[in-house]
């Protein structure tokens, strides 16, 4: 009778040493956010123009020639943005430190009527101490914002050498680095490891995909709303709504709290408040009923809950780009754990 | 017979090889000559010659060579257990591979019973299911005999196939499809005849009965 003998004492060697390695790449790259910031971002962004090459190989175009073709015009394309909008956020960016002391205003203002007419009304007196710790928090919080302009833009200067260099070298290393990985994997997860690999790789650049034009629409849909109702900083609150809304859920309300305490402060309660008002509801709406079911939910099946709390963990861990990733990365984490529960349990 | 295929006849069986060729620094050279990619060269040439992959030109042959896996088995080596998910197809590119049964009875020591099917050689392959079927559960254990190497085809592999080279991809479908129906057609048969020895068995029975 042939001898089955499951894990032989090389192979136990192996997998010591193959996830040494995933957990040494892990720890190291958690460490130093200066590379894996970048690494992260330009991985994001290979992602979501990666379906690109094998559409133009299917046009009879090489495969250096179509990552030739996809990194130029990302290249291209990046440009115009870069020169054009870069400055004019920058520029109003620190427009809106004029404004913010104008918001504050309104807003004491506002609170104390409300404190005044509560008191009158029931007799009870608001305590204003919450109230004023949280209009310095917020104004700590947006003033350093504006002071780290300059040093958050210094990074991004950093980003826009190391970011193409590392999309470029994903779009044409990418498969060589994949397969040097798996003549890595031990024979005993190889199947597995790869057929998992696959699945993540896929979710994750599915959804990216699918909230990078998600983003783009409610962010489009806002600016031109807001430019058409003549609403001044219209780029910053449509860019400020795209970000926000790759955050399920409580995304959509903070990107429109800033614009509404703007219009609050800037056009009173009046009909521009009202249109905004319409335009945010309506994007959002657009975005809920028809972009978020065809795009988003086909990608990740999680509970609300899982995807609020993966979030938060995310956004500590790796801040905004924790955010956007947190959601596939805990998809992945379910098809790994389902995995994990039908070897143990399946038997 | 060439001396080429004399030495690799020998190679194959495990046979000593001639002094001359054990010279290790001489081999080292060879080996490392940057012009002869070992792996690069050979594995198209080795699939030229599995009748399945015969409707491949050249080109699409060296093409699909790169989407294979070359994996290495030490002697017992499980390559997959019956009853695990398998994704991949392999091709057996050296050595030889036992496909083991497991039935669901115990033995006298508490242990499954298995069962050893056949023994597979170099050229021939296992595992198409999995390549075809959404979740595949492997009906068999394939274990290495003496170590063996593998060409192992995975699901990953095919979806990047499809969107990359459709041709190609269309083309191992095919093959894998006449596989598979191959199979399907002397398991037919063997059915057919079971049955007919089963209703002939019947007819003695009821004759002496």
């Amino acid at each position: 009778m042939p001898q089955i003998n499951i894990v032989t004492k090389r192979e136990r060697f192996k997998l010591i040493f193959f996830f040494s390695i995933i957990i040494l790449a892990f720890v190291g790259l958690s460490s130093m956010p200066r590379v894996s910031i970048p690494l992260l971002l330009g991985y994001v962004i290979f992602l979501i123009v990666y379906p690109a090459v094998p559409t133009l190989e299917k046009l009879g175009i090489n495969r250096t020639g179509s990552i030739w073709i996809v990194f130029s015009s990302l290249i291209f394309f990046s440009i115009y943005p870069f020169v054009k909008i870069v400055p004019t956020v920058t520029a109003e960016i620190e427009n809106v430190q004029y404004y913010l002391p104008k918001i504050e205003k309104y807003v004491t203002k506002k609170y104390e009527e409300t404190r005044i007419e509560v008191r009158e009304k029931t007799s009870f007196e608001i305590g204003d101490k919450y109230f004023f710790q949280a209009l310095d928090w917020v104004r700590k919080t947006s003033t350093n914002i504006l002071l780290n302009v300059p040093k958050i833009l210094a990074s991004f200067l950093e980003w826009v050498f190391f970011i193409p260099l590392i999309i470029f070298f994903l779009l044409k290393d990418g498969k060589s680095f994949k397969r040097g990985i798996l003549r890595l994997t031990p024979n005993s997860i190889f199947e597995r490891f790869y057929f998992l690999s696959h699945q993540f790789n896929k979710k994750l650049g599915d959804y990216i995909f699918a909230k990078f034009v998600e983003a783009s629409i409610v962010g489009i849909t806002i600016t031109s709303g807001l430019l058409i109702l003549n609403v001044r900083f219209a780029l910053l609150f449509g860019l400020l709504a795209a970000v926000t809304n790759i955050i399920p859920y409580v995304g959509p309300v903070v990107g429109f709290i800033p614009a509404l305490l703007f219009s609050l402060a800037e056009y009173g309660s009046g009909t521009t408040l009202g249109a905004i008002i319409i335009l945010y509801v309506v994007a959002n709406a657009i975005d809920i009923a028809i972009v978020f079911p065809i795009l988003v939910s086909k990608v990740v099946d999680l509970h609300p809950l899982t995807v609020v709390v993966s979030v938060i963990l995310g956004s500590q861990w790796l801040g905004m780009i924790g955010m956007v990733i947190s959601i596939p990365f805990a998809a992945a984490l379910k098809l790994i754990a389902q995995e994990v529960y039908k070897e143990i349990y399946q038997e | 017979m060439s001396y080429e295929e004399e030495i690799n006849k020998n190679i194959q069986e495990n046979k000593k090889l001639p002094e001359k060729l054990e010279i290790s620094v001489l081999r080292y050279f060879w080996q490392s000559n940057p012009l002869i990619g070992k792996t690069k060269d050979s594995i198209p040439r080795f699939l030229r010659n599995i009748d399945v992959l015969n409707n491949f030109s050249e080109n699409e042959l060296r093409i699909l060579a790169k989407f294979l896996h070359l994996r290495k088995f030490q002697p017992g080596e499980v390559i997959f257990k019956q009853g695990d998910l398998g994704v991949g197809f392999y091709l057996l590119y050296s050595g030889y591979a036992d496909i083991i049964v497991e039935s669901n009875e115990e033995d006298e020591n508490g242990r499954l019973d298995s069962k050893h099917i056949l023994t597979l050689e170099k050229s021939d392959y296992f595992g198409e299911l999995a390549l075809l079927q959404e979740i595949s559960i492997r009906n068999a254990s394939a274990v290495s005999r003496q170590g063996c190497e593998l060409l192992g085809l995975f699901k990953p592999d095919i979806e990047e196939l499809i969107n990359h080279h459709p041709v190609i991809a269309a083309k191992l479908l095919q093959s894998v499809s006449l596989i598979v129906a191959n199979r399907l057609f002397s398991l037919t048969r063997e059915v057919q005849e079971l049955k007919y020895k089963l209703s002939a068995l019947e007819k003695e029975q009821d004759a002496a009965d």
